[in-house]
């Protein structure tokens, strides 16, 4: 116990004395912080310059979807593989499936008491008005697609845990609509890419040449429907009672 | 000059959380455990590419244009965004590996019943260390 402490004091000197002999004085010639060049010119070329525009004030989002448009775009395919391959573990046949619904129906229906109930439908109302104004201010006010999605997998894990899934899916969130919904947020990014190309005759990803800010709104919605079906479509897969998921996997082992 | 400090007693500490994370993901068996230390060091990597773009001026403004600021004005007080849009995308598919990774473990532990890197080594026909 005395060692214990002794041990975190000279580490909370240590560190004092690092902290202090770096700022105030200097050893590493850092402490001004300045503006590094690459940043300042894209704070100073992004909204307009020379008649080029990225249609968006805000900076963090001309980056992600106008300069860096493809990383931003291959960051989604990501997101996607990592969806893919937590669902093909996670994966039933139609006969399992079926079983695992049956099985599912004669669970007791469980749900938390009142208060948490009411204090989740209250905090999940607010939670998806504010992703939405995220979602789709994302190119005027802080935020984005990726944001807003994060913030509404929070809203359904809530649910999950006040409600139980069962409630969710007896009133028609099932897996099947989550991944439908998802394909469509894919195929907005997928159209917003290709718009340019078939409407235009520009290049892929070449925003610019849609009408004002069409092409950062339709990304962000894209994306945060996406992000939010992503999400849920794997937290329903996952959401299977675990005595039932371990019967009919061990059957299929043996 | 205290929050130049502050701000550098930050950086120290979050490098010292990176190397912690790289610790428990080295040391801890437990799979579940090394996920954790993984995502201690993954937000504090994120943290610290925040943290570096950030301005020591007063008052900071973040990088979005206003009309009623001038140009000059919002250079010297704007916060760099690339680290900003490097994070922003970072978080999220840390989230997405996270997925990925506590499928794997739910799965193989509902499987087999564990989930200590050691075990798996012996189950998969490795050898126990």
């Amino acid at each position: 116990m005395k060692k214990d402490v002794f041990v975190a004091l000279s580490f909370l000197i240590a560190f004092l004395f690092v902290s202090y002999a770096v700022t105030v004085r200097d050893v590493l010639g850092i402490a001004e912080n300045p503006l590094r060049p690459l940043g300042e010119f894209y704070l100073s070329h992004a909204f307009a310059h020379e008649g080029l525009t990225s249609h968006s004030p805000e900076v963090v989002t001309a980056i992600v979807w106008n300069y860096r448009g493809f990383d931003t775009l291959f960051e989604t395919f990501v997101f996607f593989l990592a969806i893919m391959g937590a669902l093909s573990v996670l994966r039933l046949t139609r006969e399992q499936g079926m079983e695992v619904r049956a099985l599912e129906a004669r669970e007791p229906h469980r749900h938390m008491d009142t208060i948490t109930r009411t204090t989740t439908k209250l905090v999940v109302v607010m939670i998806v008005s504010i992703s939405a104004s995220i979602a789709l201010h994302g190119h005027l006010t802080p935020g984005g697609g990726f944001q807003a999605g994060s913030a509404m997998a929070v809203a359904t894990l809530l649910l999950f845990a006040a409600f139980s899934k069962f409630t969710l899916e007896r009133q028609g969130l099932t897996l099947r609509h989550t991944i439908s919904a998802y394909a469509l947020g894919l195929a907005i990014i997928l159209a917003t890419v290709v718009a340019p190309v078939l409407l235009y005759g520009g290049k892929v990803l070449e925003i610019d040449l849609l009408p004002g800010e069409t092409g950062l709104f339709n990304l962000d919605v894209g994306e945060y429907t996406a992000v939010t079906f992503g999400f849920l479509t794997v937290f329903l897969a996952l959401g299977v009672p675990e005595w039932i998921f371990k019967l009919v996997l061990r059957r299929e082992m043996k | 000059m205290i929050a130049a400090f502050l701000i550098f007693y930050i950086t120290i500490t979050l490098f010292a959380m990176i190397f912690l994370g790289i610790y428990g993901v080295a040391t801890r068996s437990n799979l579940i455990k090394k996920i954790i230390m993984l995502n201690v060091m993954g937000d504090a990597i994120n943290m610290l590419f925040i943290l570096i773009g950030y301005r020591l001026v007063y008052p900071v403004f973040p990088p979005i244009y206003e009309k009623h600021i001038t140009f000059e004005e919002f250079l010297r007080r704007a916060v760099d965004p690339v680290p900003q849009a490097l994070v922003l995308t970072a978080v999220v598919i840390g989230m997405a590996m996270n997925i990925l990774l506590t499928t794997y473990a739910i799965q193989f532990y509902r499987l087999h019943g564990t989930v200590d890197a050691r075990d798996m080594a012996e189950i998969m026909g490795g050898e126990r260390e």
